[in-house]
């Protein structure tokens, strides 16, 4: 560890393999899971064909198992580096986070509902709540990386 | 896998737990059942019994100046019971195929379902039982036909033994007397059945020329989520000929349609008809009804007349305005399965001219309903009165030591109750 060049010890990301972060590499099944839900949803709410519904159901349950391992790895970055949990868009990301998660798990119930209540309104609601604190989360996320280098490999130059 | 489920369920309904308050089901028997507002959950109400079985000679409770004893034991999922015109009895054991998996929930579903149900596999086959003497002690058992596909519905007229398996109606040349079908089956007309196939059991009646056969024909779905398409002639009575085994919609929107009978006074077809779930413990009442000839029942546009259900899309104002309002609620999620009119000389005479239904019990509501036998009077062949309790105690706990399912009445007066949990078909007489 090039502890004597302290200008490029970035703040370290303690899930990775190989040297290449956990986190990042998992977070994208369940955005893209999440946004796919939104679609599938809005699709259903204009043909009220079943099939929609049916896909948003999977896609919402494929994402939230996805969620827990990208959970994870996120948690052990967070809890693993002192210099992480100083930053601001970090609380920000992890409390955002856990309401997107927290609005996806009740989504996913309201969608066993059966028939046109599994969407329309609540379900299709959070659907979209979720994609929109996503797109804030993941903004912030990429603020923690290019912003302020965390888990970019130390004593690489930016 | 159920290990994992239950604290995930309960964490849920813990969410949920905030609902309409339950009412006495009392207020939901008779032809004017209360009908609370339609609550939709996170998670719906659950209770789902499981399957016991009777230990130790355990046996149903009855009504007073009644007893109950078993005709048979051991049976594989009885599930109904008919009695030829020479007096022997026809049990058909049967079970359901599994139902595709096209959501998560569906998974969750089919864990449900196999908790209350007994881990044999059905029988999938008709048995005889010969009862000469009328003492409740059959002389003959005998399996008479296997290898059927979900048979529920059994009908025989004019040498011909008529079963309703679950994709079909069949027709068996058949000999009252005769204690085994070596003749193959000649498909009288086919019935909706897989692979989605929701409700599976395919009620069966002759009508009393013999000229045409009733099946009932439950929805593939609780409230269209497996689309519109998967409806075809679902939900529905069909009415086939009995010669050409053409058939066609004789009554439509009865979501479970089963115990097709007709009332002996008036000649009318009666049926009883599970109803929608998962909008609340108290709805939707399930019901006993006359049927009348292209009669509609709402389903799935609307319940108990024209209360509209928010999960159907398109809503059909047109529709709902042609719902009928059925005779008589049993009250929620009872789940009747079986009903017979009282034609026997057996039990005391307040039996007489009334109707027996088979409730198999609930499972989407907290507390138990249904898991009985109940009587409703008739006078001038309508209800009248109140329904009673006449065969109970198949709860024990939170779990059933069986549930009753089609009913009959045999050729000595006694009522007969195809048991599927217990595996055992009960007769009930009048006590000494």
């Amino acid at each position: 560890m090039p502890d004597d060049e302290p200008r490029y010890d970035n703040p370290r990301s303690t899930a990775r393999i190989a040297g290449h972060p956990l986190h990042p590499m998992l977070v994208p099944f369940p955005i893209v899971c999440f946004v796919g839900t939104l679609v599938t949803d809005i699709a259903y709410a204009r043909t009220a064909n079943m099939q929609w519904a049916n896909f948003s159901s999977w896609l919402l349950t494929a994402g939230l198992v996805m969620t827990v391992f990208a959970v994870i790895a996120g948690l052990i970055d967070f809890l693993g580096d002192p210099r992480i949990r100083r930053l601001r868009p970090a609380w920000i990301h992890v409390v955002g986070n856990v309401l997107a998660v927290v609005l996806a798990i009740i989504n996913a119930f309201v969608h066993t509902r059966d028939g046109w209540t599994a969407v329309v309104p609540t379900g299709l609601t959070l659907s979209a709540l979720v994609v929109l604190i996503l797109l804030v989360t993941g903004w912030n996320g990429w603020d923690l990386v290019y912003r302020h280098r965390v888990g970019i490999r130390p004593g690489d130059a930016p | 896998m159920r290990r994992l489920l239950a604290p995930l369920l309960l964490g849920a309904s813990a969410l949920a737990a905030c609902g309409p308050t339950p009412i006495d089901p009392a207020r939901q028997i008779g032809p004017n059942p209360f009908l609370p507002e339609p609550h939709q959950y996170l998670l719906p109400p659950m209770h789902v019994s499981k399957a016991l079985g009777w230990k130790d000679g355990a046996k149903p409770t009855v009504a007073a100046g009644l007893q109950i004893a078993p005709l048979a034991t051991g049976l594989m999922n009885p599930r109904s019971v008919y009695v030829l015109p020479d007096g022997d009895v026809l049990v058909a054991e049967s079970g359901g195929p599994d139902e595709p998996i096209n959501r998560p929930k569906q998974f969750v579903m089919n864990v449900l379902e196999k908790k209350s149900h007994t881990p044999e596999d059905p029988g999938q086959r008709i048995t005889l039982l010969r009862d000469v003497d009328g003492d409740g002690k059959p002389e003959v058992r005998s399996v008479l036909v296997d290898h059927l596909n979900s048979p529920f519905g059994m009908a025989f007229v004019d040498g011909s033994l008529y079963v309703a398996d679950t994709d079909a109606v069949l027709r068996f040349p058949f000999a009252p007397g005769q204690t085994r079908i070596t003749a193959p089956a000649v498909k009288l007309a086919d019935l909706p059945g897989g692979p989605i196939d929701h409700h599976w059991t395919k009620s069966l009646t002759a009508s009393p020329d013999g000229a045409k056969l009733y099946a009932g024909v439950g929805s593939n779905s609780n409230i269209l989520e497996n689309g519109l398409e998967a409806e075809k002639n679902r939900a529905a009575i069909l009415e086939i000929d009995r010669t050409t085994g053409a058939s066609h919609i004789y009554a439509s929107g009865l979501r479970n349609p089963n115990g097709l009978t007709f009332e002996p006074t008036t000649g009318a077809l009666w049926t009883v008809v599970n109803e929608r779930d998962e909008l609340g413990p108290d709805l939707v009442p399930d019901y006993m009804t006359s049927v009348r000839p292209g009669g509609f029942y709402g389903w799935p546009y609307s319940y108990w007349g024209q209360h509209v259900d928010p999960r159907v899309r398109p809503q059909r104002p047109d529709m709902v305005a042609k719902a009928i309002k059925p005779d008589y609620g049993l009250s929620s999620h009872v789940a009747p399965l079986g009903m017979a009119f009282y034609t026997g000389g057996n039990l005391p005479p307040a039996y007489r001219g009334g109707a027996f239904v088979g409730e198999h019990g609930s499972w989407n509501r907290g507390k138990f309903n249904g898991y009985k036998v109940v009587f409703i009077p008739f006078a001038g062949g309508r209800p009248n009165g109140m329904a009673q309790d006449v065969v109970t105690g198949f709860i024990k706990g939170g779990g059933a030591q069986g549930r009753p399912v089609g009913l009959a009445v045999d050729a000595h007066g006694g009522l007969l109750i195809a048991d599927d949990v217990g595996g055992t078909v009960w007769r009930v007489t009048a006590a000494h």
